[in-house]
């Protein structure tokens, strides 16, 4: 593991996060922001993990002394360790010493690949954005899959059908969305998903109730596995009654979050029910 | 945050940093009940440049900056405990209902 013992500021430290993460690595930054005694002499003082797919570890910055360091890494490598890991303070003890230590990691940037430029994909496209994914639409129309109809696009891709993801890495980063012209190529793009390794982590196909039900039976005399089905979340998005290319955009957006967060997708209302559980023998409230 | 909204803070930090000028960073490290920003959220004071960011949208946004323009002053990062529990039946937008500790350093 190479090793920067310089002074690791607040830009350097916030330019090593994101550059990590857009090229495909893991990191966590640490910052000193209190300690028992109070003493302000190492606040601000902070140390980075970074793990990068073709560097190897790293580290940078020191928080002053070598078993405070020590402690530091240890920290830092179990935050990105643990998937669930929430940036917050953390308890670093060094001798007697118990310093506030201020931990933010960043995963690998994901990636949202559109599949088909119409109507749905354009809300979406920008909704990704917004979303802090990498965004990629793919279309075999070269008049569809332009810089004018999605700015925010990271990659505009035109691509055929029948082998869509040529030119397209899938991992298990990427967040498939197929919304193609027609529900035979939607198909097509879904069988070479689902035969993708790794699997994306998300696979999305539009589609009525009756459609993707043709597309199961279809899916399971091609030889896809059945448990490979319970990956395809088809329909797609959120039951928000959404018509519009907009609102549909809202549900999947909606969708994504959930997925990544671990929400129920039930209105809050109805989650934490604050009149009933707080209001009950009052008229008014 | 978003992946953009890091990408603009970063930006503007680095910018400020090649200018040589002095700025003072807000980053909130905690929270406690309901607050409109969560942990990670971060404000760049820039005193030519203006904000970049927020921590609050106005929910003790001020008592932020009044700390940034101490800690550049200073040099000495610190750390503030903005309440926003008071005042519950107010209807000021500065009442969300919950505290938050917020780091501030100077860049």
């Amino acid at each position: 593991m190479s090793t920067t013992p310089l002074e690791l500021g607040a830009a350097e430290a916030s330019r090593l996060l994101l550059q990590t993460s857009a090229e495909g690595g893991s990191a966590a930054v640490g910052t000193v922001v209190g300690a028992s005694d109070g003493a302000p002499q190492h606040r601000g003082a902070r140390m980075a993990l970074v793990r990068h797919p073709e560097h190897g570890a790293s580290t940078h910055g020191s928080l002053g002394d070598p078993s405070a360091d020590a402690a530091a890494v240890e920290r830092l490598a179990a935050a990105l360790d643990d998937r669930r890991a929430r940036d917050g303070i953390r308890a670093l003890h060094v001798g007697d010493r118990q310093i506030e230590f201020y931990v933010e990691v960043r995963r690998p940037i994901r990636e949202l690949v559109v599949v088909g430029a119409g109507h749905v994909a354009q809300p979406m496209a920008h909704m990704g954005a917004m979303l802090g994914y990498r965004v990629t639409v793919l279309d075999d129309r070269p008049d569809f899959a332009t810089r004018e109809r999605f700015p925010e696009a990271d990659r505009l891709v035109r691509a055929d059908f029948s082998d869509p993801f040529a030119d397209v890495s899938l991992n298990e980063r990427s967040f498939l969305l197929l919304v193609t012209r027609g529900h035979k190529y939607d198909y097509e793009c879904l069988v070479r998903a689902l035969r993708a390794h790794p699997l994306p982590a998300y696979i999305g196909m539009i589609g009525s109730r009756r459609r993707v039900r043709a597309t199961y039976v279809q899916l399971l005399d091609e030889g896809i596995d059945r448990a490979l089905l319970a990956r395809i979340h088809a329909p797609v998005g959120l039951d928000i009654g959404a018509e519009t290319p907009e609102e549909i955009a809202v549900s999947v957006a909606a969708e994504l979050v959930m997925l990544d967060r671990g929400g129920t997708g039930v209105p809050l209302r109805e989650v934490e029910r604050v009149a009933d559980r707080f209001f009950k023998d009052q008229d008014n409230i | 945050m978003t992946h953009e909204d890091d990408k603009t803070l970063t930006e503007a930090l680095v910018a400020a940093r090649q200018a040589g000028r002095a700025c003072a960073l807000a980053t909130i490290v905690g929270t406690r009940g309901s607050t409109p920003r969560k942990v990670g959220a971060r404000m760049l004071v820039d005193l030519s440049a203006g904000l970049t960011g927020t921590v609050g949208g106005g929910c003790g946004e001020a008592e932020v900056i009044d700390s940034a323009h101490r800690v550049l002053e200073t040099g000495i990062p610190e750390r503030v405990r903005v309440d926003l529990t008071e005042d519950f039946t107010t209807w000021s937008p500065a009442v969300c209902g919950g505290v938050m500790d917020v780091f501030v350093e100077v860049v």
